[in-house]
Formats: C-alpha cells, sequence, structure tokens
C-alpha cells in the first residue's frame, strides 16, 4: 500500500440490489474499500461475485442501492469522464470507427478539434505497437490489437483514475500474459490510479499494489492482500507462489460457493 | 469487370433471343427490339398521344412524396416502438400481420378517400413502402449493442449524442436495406395505383398504350420504367456498400 498518498476513491457501505424474473438478487454487499491515488487495486473474485458491479458503481454507471461511493471526497452521481475511464472485457470499439477515430471519440465528446485528436490519438496507438493500423477498421484487428485500441480510447481521456473490467479476459493466455507486462509498463509512466477486475490470479499478482478476494454472491469484501514484489514480476518467485497458494485458498472457497449456489 | 462483361453479353444476348423470337409472329401482339426506337420516336412526337415527359414528371413527383412519406412515418414509428419496450410489444404483431395483408386490397377505399387524383397514388405507394422501413427500423434500434452505448455513457455522452454518434450509425446497416425494399415498393404503388385507375401518370399511359394494343409503346414503357428503376437500385446498392464498408 502506498501510505501517504492520499485517498482518491472510497465506498463505504456499498449494496446493489437487481430485479430478475425470479426477483431480487442482491448482487452486492456492504462493500467498503478505499483506494489511494496511484495505486492498483484489484477485485478478485469468482464469476458473477458482483466485481464488474462494483466497478460499474464507481464508474457512475450503476447507482447503489446503500452506501456511498466517493471520488476525491465527491459523490458518485454519474459518468465523471474527467476523472474516470473505463476499459470493459469486450473491446466495445464502434465498428463504424477506424481505430484512430475509436481512440478519439471521447476527445469528440469533449469538443477537442479535429488536428487534435488526431495528435493524441497517433501519440497513444504508436508506443502500443499499433503504428500504421490506426486506419483501419476494428473488424480488421486481431483481439488483442482491438482491446490496446480500447485501452488507448480510454487513456486518450487521460483520467487519473482508470477503471478495467477483466480487459484481458477474452484474450489467449499469451497474449494476455503481454499485455498485463505491457499495463504494467504504461502504468509506470502515466501514474494512474487503477482499479482491475480478475478473476485470474496470475493476472492479479502480476499487476497490482493490493487484491480484494471477493466472496461469492452477494459480493463482499473477504480480505485485502497486500502484494509488495517489485515490478516486473516473476510469477515463479517463491512469494509469488506463495501468495499465489493463498489468494487460491480463499477463492476456491467461495468457487465452490458459487458452485453449490447454482452458478 | 469480367462481370461486367458478362453481364452486358447476356444483354446482348436476350436482346437476340427476343429478336429472333419475335419478329416472324404478329406484330400487333408481339414486338421485337428492333422496333423499339420507332415507337419511342412515336409517343415522344405524335399529338394525339399522351405527352410523355408530363406523365414521368408526375409519376415522379407522385414516388418521391410518397417515398418521402413512408421514411418520415416509418422512421418516427420505427424509433417510437423501438425505444419505447412496452409500446413495440403492443403494436409490432399488428404491424407484422398488416404487412402480410396483400397490400393490393386497400387501394380501392384509397381511391374513395383520396380521389382519383395523384393523392391516391401517393397514398398507396406510401402503403407499401411504408413497412419494410418502419419494420427494419425497428430491428435497427434493436440491434444496437447496448455495450456501445454504455461505453459511450462512461464516457460522458448524453442522450441526445448517443443517439446521433452510437444508435444511428449502429443501425445504419439494417436501415439501408429496408429503405431501398421501401422505395422499390413505393415505385409498385404508384405505378399500380396509376393503372388501376386514373387520368394521368406512366401507369395512365401504360395503361392506354396497351389497351389500344399498342404494343410497341407498351413495351417501351415498360423498359423505361425497368431502367430507371434498375438505376435508382444501382444507387442504393452503391449506398448500401459504402454504409457497410466497415461491416462486421
Amino acid at each position: 500500500m502506498r501510505t501517504g498518498a492520499p485517498e482518491q476513491i472510497a465506498l463505504q457501505g456499498v449494496a446493489k440490489r437487481y430485479q430478475t424474473a425470479s426477483g431480487p438478487v442482491l448482487a452486492v454487499e456492504s462493500v467498503s474499500l478505499t483506494v489511494r491515488s496511484r495505486e492498483f487495486v484489484t477485485l478478485l473474485g469468482p464469476s458473477g461475485c458482483g466485481k464488474s458491479t462494483v466497478l460499474g458503481m464507481i464508474g457512475g454507471l450503476v447507482r447503489p442501492d446503500a452506501g456511498r461511493i466517493l471520488i476525491d471526497g465527491e459523490a458518485v452521481v454519474g459518468p465523471s469522464p474527467h476523472k474516470v475511464a473505463l476499459v470493459f472485457q469486450d473491446a466495445g470499439l464502434f465498428p463504424w470507427r477506424t481505430a484512430l477515430d475509436n481512440v478519439g471519440f471521447g476527445l469528440e465528446l469533449q469538443g477537442v478539434p479535429a488536428a487534435r485528436r488526431r495528435e493524441i490519438a497517433l501519440g497513444l496507438l504508436e508506443p502500443m505497437g499499433l503504428r500504421g493500423f490506426e486506419a483501419k477498421y476494428p473488424r480488421e484487428l486481431s483481439g488483442g490489437m482491438r482491446q490496446r485500441v480500447a485501452i488507448a480510447r480510454a487513456l486518450a481521456l487521460d483520467t487519473p483514475i482508470l477503471l478495467m473490467d477483466e480487459p484481458f479476459g477474452a484474450l489467449d493466455e499469451q497474449t494476455r500474459l503481454l499485455m498485463g507486462e505491457w499495463l504494467v509498463d504504461v502504468r509506470g509512466r502515466t501514474h494512474k490510479t487503477v482499479v482491475f477486475v480478475t478473476h485470474s490470479l496470475q493476472e492479479a499478482i502480476a499487476l497490482s499494489d493490493r487484491i480484494a478476494v471477493m466472496t461469492s454472491r452477494p459480493g463482499r469484501i473477504k480480505d485485502v492482500v497486500d502484494v509488495a514484489l517489485p515490478y516486473p514480476r516473476a510469477l515463479d518467485a517463491p512469494e509469488a507462489v506463495d501468495l499465489r497458494a493463498k489468494l487460491w485458498h480463499q477463492v476456491r472457497e467461495e468457487s465452490l460457493r458459487a458452485m453449490e449456489g447454482g452458478a | 469487370m469480367t462481370v461486367l462483361a458478362w453481364r452486358a453479353a447476356v444483354l446482348l444476348a436476350a436482346l437476340a433471343v427476343w429478336e429472333i423470337v419475335a419478329r416472324p409472329l404478329d406484330p400487333v401482339l408481339y414486338v421485337a427490339p428492333s422496333r423499339l426506337p420507332a415507337a419511342l420516336a412515336r409517343m415522344l412526337s405524335v399529338k394525339e398521344l399522351p405527352p410523355l415527359p408530363g406523365h414521368v414528371w408526375l409519376t415522379f413527383t407522385e414516388i418521391a412524396a410518397a417515398y418521402a412519406l413512408a421514411v418520415a412515418a416509418g422512421l418516427w414509428l420505427g424509433f417510437l416502438l423501438g425505444l419505447r419496450r412496452t409500446l413495440g410489444r403492443i403494436y409490432e404483431p399488428l404491424l407484422a400481420a398488416l404487412y402480410a395483408v396483400p397490400s393490393v386490397v386497400w387501394y380501392p377505399s384509397l381511391m374513395l378517400f383520396f380521389g382519383l387524383g395523384p393523392a391516391s397514388k401517393i397514398a398507396f405507394g406510401f402503403l407499401l413502402g411504408f413497412f419494410p422501413i418502419v419494420l427494419s427500423v425497428l430491428a435497427g434500434v434493436r440491434q444496437v449493442p447496448q455495450h456501445l452505448v454504455t461505453v459511450a455513457v462512461s464516457m460522458g455522452a448524453r442522450p441526445r449524442t448517443v443517439f446521433a454518434k452510437v444508435m444511428l450509425p449502429a443501425m445504419a446497416s439494417t436501415m439501408v436495406g429496408g429503405f431501398r425494399a421501401g422505395l422499390a415498393l413505393c415505385v409498385v404503388g404508384v405505378l399500380v395505383g396509376e393503372i388501376l385507375g386514373s387520368r394521368s401518370g406512366v401507369g395512365y399511359v401504360l395503361n392506354y398504350a396497351y389497351g389500344l394494343l399498342m404494343t410497341g409503346e407498351y413495351a417501351v414503357l415498360v423498359i423505361l420504367i425497368a431502367a430507371a428503376v434498375l438505376a435508382v437500385d444501382a444507387a442504393g446498392a452503391l449506398l448500401e456498400a459504402r454504409v457497410k464498408r466497415w461491416g462486421s
């Protein structure tokens, strides 16, 4: 944990219910968590545990039924594109826009002139190994490239906070590992506060300062684990292996409960 | 290029076959293509025949009016039913059922309501063209990926921006097909309306030529209509290809 850095995101007793055909379902219950500025916190838990819901609430896309969410001390009431950018599991690129125009989308909404948008977008795409692909449409790009464009689109907003919802979940393992290394690098350069959602232990250990393990539905925070390993991280180092065993023990219980719960 | 060459060859072959088959037969009933230019010249010059340019212009304006109305109403109702889920669930089956009714059955009542003039033709063209348009708008609204809307909203897009920058482009490739079909049906509606009962328009001239067994003139009109419709549809196809160039 980066002690001393100011508290940037605070969740205080947050809960969320969803109405379904078979009645209301409590997705998230009494989640409290603080994330400091420039910290990388991962929400780790079994599928359906409400990780994405928590992220959506921080991003202002989902309204909590109870509790409060503060960003820089202010209550979140909706999307705040000047402070928070989101990346989703599905890249969600606009298929009718080129890579360049996808990256410029958020800036376009903010009224940034086209020439400046182009400059910013090119500046983001180039170090991502997407030079020469700026005029391509999403269907012409590989899965990993699309996800990088989606991340570039989020970075283009130049927000202090980046929320990532299983951004590499749909990629094959090799691409996923490479993207993780790349994200560590990006983060080192941009100094963002990141809240990252995953169900992958490896990914959580490779990327995070702290890992919040969530319970199966209703999602609560079971434990918060510090990862005090230097970057770049070797996942076969003894500390990483121990940590993985510890996390697996916790996640396994919840995954079993989720399976018994008919998930 | 080779495709174009083949198409031209097929067209020429068809004309040749037509010529060979029609030439020895009764010229009152069967028209050989070689007689068409003379028939066209007669239509444009002989004073006793209905003046063609005026009738073509009338038909064109009727089609344009019918199509404009069909597009406007189709967009309005399509968005209304697509965006208001409950309304959509109530009225969409009704719409689909109406679409299934052979539209010609409505025409007599349209003539009663709107008279023998252009209004009833416009109404019939509208009636035919409206359904594919409204159904395609409705289908388009429903297939807008919710996920892309979420992405835009997360970046601060307001409803109007979401509509213009996400919904419309996401719907374009679905809508353009319905708009093409709608135009073709507007043309059919107006022409059928003119043929079934009127004193003016291309359909009227067609009926006139046919009634007097002026087969040459009749064939000229058929070919003119076919050429016009093909040209319009080719333009539509180009537009569709442009919209779909990023296609999935």
